[in-house]
């Protein structure tokens, strides 16, 4: 009796465990605040890494991991006066140095900055990419300034038609590096091969689809 | 005919002409500043509100021609060199935004202009533009699921009734035996009047055992499933220091993921956006459908210099490496892939397991493109000669060019 009771309840037991076995975790509730974890030394990286804040100093300990002063930030801004390596395919040391022409200094920079990258359908498809990513929003799959933001935004330039069929590349390269009216700088987002992809695309598809 | 007639005729005919050309060249006129004034003015002006600018209903009438040419040629000229009364106020009015000069207008362009917006000027407005609704108002109509719980009800409606019929049944039956009684035999008396005794069943030892294993085998289970999510954050939505929503930003006004979190085409990290890129809209946008509070919140933090404290919702463990560019660039797997439907959440919440199990399968399952890459081509080969020899099949997974590697993850 003992023996067929032991077997029937490992069997269960068993089933019961094989059961979870292909478990997926939908049955964990929405929630705020987060779950146990095994062990947090396994979980939150000691070093600093970028963008993670550990900011409960008494649930984590000595894992607590927010930079001390600079208001706890830990993505933090190039040290002042350092150029930024940068590289790109058949164009190394055109973007060696940094874009140095200033806000102001528009109409320089549009007359005097020729584009480093050759112009090509391989490219142009690229820029494309980049201008759904970066500016679709805003100025329009067109580029008529119709994208959804507009309504919101308002003032968004038409780069398809009216006077700004005219500019050259290096126009729109300085306008997303600086910004203009107002359109603010994107120059933290777009790196600078990518600005002159944009503005090529610009002018080759957008501005000739007509 | 006489020359007389001949004459009026002549000249009716002139007349009639030259009334014909001023109407065709004033048709022209109106035409070329419609497209003028479409491609380069709607984006800060309309003609019956204003927009970024003022309103220019019958500019013509406040302003005249020459001032209106001046202006559009080269406003901050007018406004800080000549220190023109009227559009230094106007400058101030519209919060010092400076308009775009126009240099390049000819004198008849700026005209048809004018004419344009004099015409226009007469029409009536096109009725109050539709406001869309606000996204976050609608309530949420749960469609999924619903199919299951009307069989649900129906099932245990049917059972019920079956229940009902037979206990009808059996207290029938009972009775009609029970007037019968004394034509039974004695064995089918004792089985009509036998009680029920609840405590005779609850003491058999059969029914002890068959509960206590199922109590054993559900606790057990209960453990085993809660030891497993432990450190398991699904359906983690914290509450952020802002409430932002993703479901207005990316959803409705369709802002790609990459605009904010701009390192996940280029690094490990996807980012969380300074709050520099919020500006880029927010400088202009002041109010959303929640109000004015949580922007205003937002620009204070801009302004202050002062970070905004966003909670990190996704969080892989340190003891394994993950790397988004390689998988949205190498492998062209897409956002919502691991994330879920971003676009229609107004609270993040962390839609996969991220346990190993997930990561795995995906390796298994997907697919590697390594067409016009030099860097698959042997790969490609050795994968088609073991297709050849039987070892592998299909397509070559992540999973044949070492994605299940302990390794490539853990170090």
């Amino acid at each position: 009796m003992r023996k067929v009771f032991l077997t029937i309840s490992g069997l269960v037991s068993g089933l019961a465990m094989l059961s979870s076995c292909n478990h997926n975790f939908d049955h964990i509730p929405v929630h705020e605040k987060p779950r146990w974890e095994f062990s947090p030394q396994m979980y939150h990286s000691e070093a600093y890494e970028p963008v993670t804040q550990i900011v409960d100093k008494e649930r984590y300990k000595e894992h607590y991991n927010t930079m001390p002063g600079n208001n706890g930030m830990n993505l933090r801004l190039p040290v002042k006066g350092t150029v930024k390596r940068q590289y790109s395919e058949g164009a190394e040391y055109k973007f060696m140095e940094p874009y140095k022409i200033v806000k102001d200094c528009l109409q320089y920079a549009a007359a005097t900055v020729t584009s480093p990258l050759e112009v090509n359908d391989k490219m142009l498809e690229e820029g494309k990419v980049l201008y759904t990513r970066y500016c679709q929003h805003c100025h329009g799959a067109e580029g008529k300034g119709d994208g959804p933001v507009s309504e919101k935004f308002m003032g968004i330039a038409n780069l398809a038609g009216g006077q700004l069929v005219n500019v050259t590349p290096a126009h729109i390269f300085h306008v997303i590096t600086h910004g203009k009216g107002r359109m603010l700088s994107h120059g933290s987002q777009v790196l600078p091969e990518e600005r002159w992809k944009i503005a090529h695309y610009v002018k080759e598809k957008l501005q000739k689809q007509q | 005919m006489s020359f007389r007639a001949l004459k009026i005729f002549s000249g009716c005919f002139l007349l009639v002409f030259l009334l014909n050309s001023i109407s065709v060249f004033a048709q022209a006129d109106l035409a070329n500043g419609k497209e003028l004034f479409e491609g380069n003015c709607t984006a800060c002006h309309a003609i019956h509100k204003d927009k970024v600018g003022p309103a220019l209903k019958d500019i013509k009438k406040r302003r005249d021609l020459t001032w209106i040419k001046k202006f559009i040629r080269n406003s901050q000229n007018v406004i800080k060199v000549e220190k023109d009364p009227y559009a230094v106020a106007l400058y101030a009015k519209y919060n010092n935004t400076e308009m775009t000069a126009f240099p390049s207008f000819k004198d008849n362009e700026i005209e048809n202009i004018v004419a344009y917006i004099m015409d226009e000027s007469v029409k009536t407005p096109a009725g109050p533009v539709p406001t869309t609704p606000s996204p976050e108002g609608q309530p949420q109509v749960n469609t999924s699921g619903g199919n299951d719980t009307l069989i649900l009800i129906l099932t245990v409606i049917t059972l019920v009734l079956v229940a009902v019929t037979l206990i009808v049944f059996l207290t029938v039956i009972r009775r009609y035996l029970k007037d019968r009684e004394d034509k039974l035999a004695d064995e089918d008396k004792e089985i009509v009047n036998q009680g029920f005794d609840v405590m005779a069943v609850l003491r058999h030892k059969a029914f002890i055992i068959v509960v206590s294993l199922l109590l054993v085998g559900a606790g057990v289970r209960s453990l085993w499933v809660g030891a497993l999510s432990i450190g398991v954050e699904q359906n983690y939505a914290p509450k952020q220091p802002i409430p932002f929503s993703h479901k207005l930003h990316a959803g409705n006004l369709k802002i790609d993921c990459g605009y904010c979190h701009t390192g996940v085409y280029r690094g490990k990290q996807a980012n969380i956006p300074g709050v520099n890129i919020c500006m880029n809209c927010h400088s202009a946008v002041k109010e959303g459908p929640s109000g004015k509070e949580n922007i205003a919140a937002l620009v204070e933090a801009y302004n202050n210099k002062k970070p905004i404290q966003w909670v990190r919702v996704h969080n892989l463990p340190d003891l394994s490496y993950f790397n988004h560019s390689q998988h949205t660039v190498a492998g062209g797997i897409e956002c919502v892939k691991c994330h879920g439907e971003i676009d229609t959440m107004s609270v993040v919440r962390q839609a996969s397991n991220l346990t190993m199990g997930w990561c795995i399968n995906c390796h298994r399952e997907t697919s590697v493109n390594g067409k016009d890459n030099a860097y698959y081509d042997r790969l490609l080969k050795f994968h088609e000669e073991e297709v050849k020899k039987g070892k592998r099949k299909g397509e070559m997974k992540a999973v044949h060019i070492g994605g299940t590697e302990c390794s490539k993850c853990h170090y």
